[in-house]
């Protein structure tokens, strides 16, 4: 699993990795003068508690799927889950395919940057509560605008893509608007950020519980080639 | 005729088992179990709609019981990942008299008949199929899956947004108590 910086907008983090090497450098000196192994004990137990406190709540996670070779970026933020994993081009038609479109038809949005999106309400104080459109991407660090679920579907429906079709289409992408409980209420769904195979980003989504806003950030995610 | 591109991806369709992405069960997030007890119990919206062999079941003629209303699509993998735990819960409750009502958003018997042969252990409750989607508005149902549990007085006392455990101890005695 490869371990990548994120960039989180709220939240306090109290033992930071910079505040720790400070202070195993002066580690080796407080051994000699006490000697007490105790102390030392108690020096690896912060050790450890300040890794996982970062690993849990904040790092960006980058792992990469031994099965289909799909990227999938994640993070934890003020009891939220949020992550991305890549779909394929091919994986996405062939989803499609099977649902009632042409190919010509669903090429479009398959060839533009899909992601299957999670968003989970672990341990929020509270209902956490998103608008999709509000959420942000960025290339190069300017704002890019990429089409709704609204938007595909009138996309869609000026092709003459079938009833069936379309219905499988709306409701197997991520939600335009949900609310989540606390303890594990979630959704997985499709994301099109509108880009070309390669291409890199960041994407914050947004979201608020009971009127708080929070945000959480991946950086860096990459469209699947 | 269909051309070769489209047998390929008819193949890699079936491969992946028709989960969106081909992703591999060990790339999912995993199911929860809990349900979010609602505060203000409203009536249960109307539901009236075919089963598999095309006769009509009514939600409100099952007033009394315990029901867990269930929408769903065999493209959605939490949908198909939580199935058969509903079956082990159905089995579970039959001494409380549970009932359930699984409600298909858009597909044909014979896609919803071909997917419950893969289910361990199939499912033995009702299946709804709601060709139009209709009901996902009606029951202001905003992603699937996402299950509503109606008390016997027909009023909306559980929900639960994304894919559940459903034969989890917690859930089950959530259901057991809802029913005395």
């Amino acid at each position: 699993m490869a371990v990548s910086s994120a960039r989180i907008d709220s939240g306090l983090c109290f033992i930071t990795p910079a505040f720790m090497l400070r202070r195993m450098q002066s580690f080796p000196a407080y051994i000699h003068r006490d000697g007490g192994s105790q102390r030392v004990l108690i020096w690896v137990l912060l050790v450890l508690l300040a890794s996982m406190t970062n690993t849990a709540g904040a790092e960006q996670q980058l792992t990469t799927s031994a099965a289909t070779g799909a990227k999938t970026w994640a993070l934890s933020h003020a009891g939220v889950h949020f992550s991305l994993t890549q779909i394929l081009p091919e994986q996405g038609d062939a989803f499609y395919v099977n649902r009632g479109f042409s190919l010509e038809q669903i090429a479009p949005f398959t060839s533009s940057c899909v992601f299957m999106t999670v968003l989970r309400n672990d341990a929020a104080p509270g209902i956490v509560h998103f608008v999709r459109s509000q959420w942000q991407v960025r290339v190069d660090g300017k704002s890019h605008q990429f089409k709704t679920v609204a938007e595909w579907l009138d996309y869609f429906r000026a092709q003459q893509v079938a009833r069936p079709a379309l219905i499988a289409f709306q409701w197997a992408q991520f939600p335009p608007e949900q609310e989540y409980e606390p303890g594990g209420d979630w959704n997985q769904g499709m994301l099109a950020v509108g880009l070309s195979a390669g291409q890199r980003f960041d994407i914050t989504a947004h979201w608020d519980v009971d009127g708080a806003a929070e945000s959480a950030t991946l950086t860096e995610v990459e469209c699947a080639e | 005729m269909l051309n070769k591109k489209y047998l390929q991806l008819i193949l890699l369709g079936l491969l992946l088992a028709v989960t969106p992405a081909g992703l591999m069960a060990q790339d999912l997030p995993p199911l929860t179990h809990k349900l979010t007890e609602l505060k203000d119990p409203v009536a249960a919206p109307a539901l009236h709609l075919p089963n598999l062999d095309d006769e009509m079941v009514d939600l409100q003629d099952l007033r009394g019981r315990v029901v867990l209303v269930n929408f769903w699509a065999t493209w959605c993998p939490p949908c198909r990942r939580e199935m058969a735990s509903m079956e082990q819960l159905y089995q579970a409750a039959q001494p409380y008299g549970l009932e359930i009502l699984a409600v298909n958003i858009g597909e044909d018997e014979d896609t919803v008949f071909s997917f419950l042969g893969t289910v361990e252990p199939s499912p033995t409750f009702p299946m709804l199929l709601d060709s139009d989607g209709g009901s996902m508005a009606t029951w202001k149902v905003r992603g699937l899956p996402t299950t509503y549990i109606v008390d016997p007085e027909g009023r909306l006392a559980y929900r639960a947004v994304g894919g559940r455990e459903f034969d989890h101890p917690e859930i089950q005695r959530q259901l057991r108590e809802l029913s005395r």
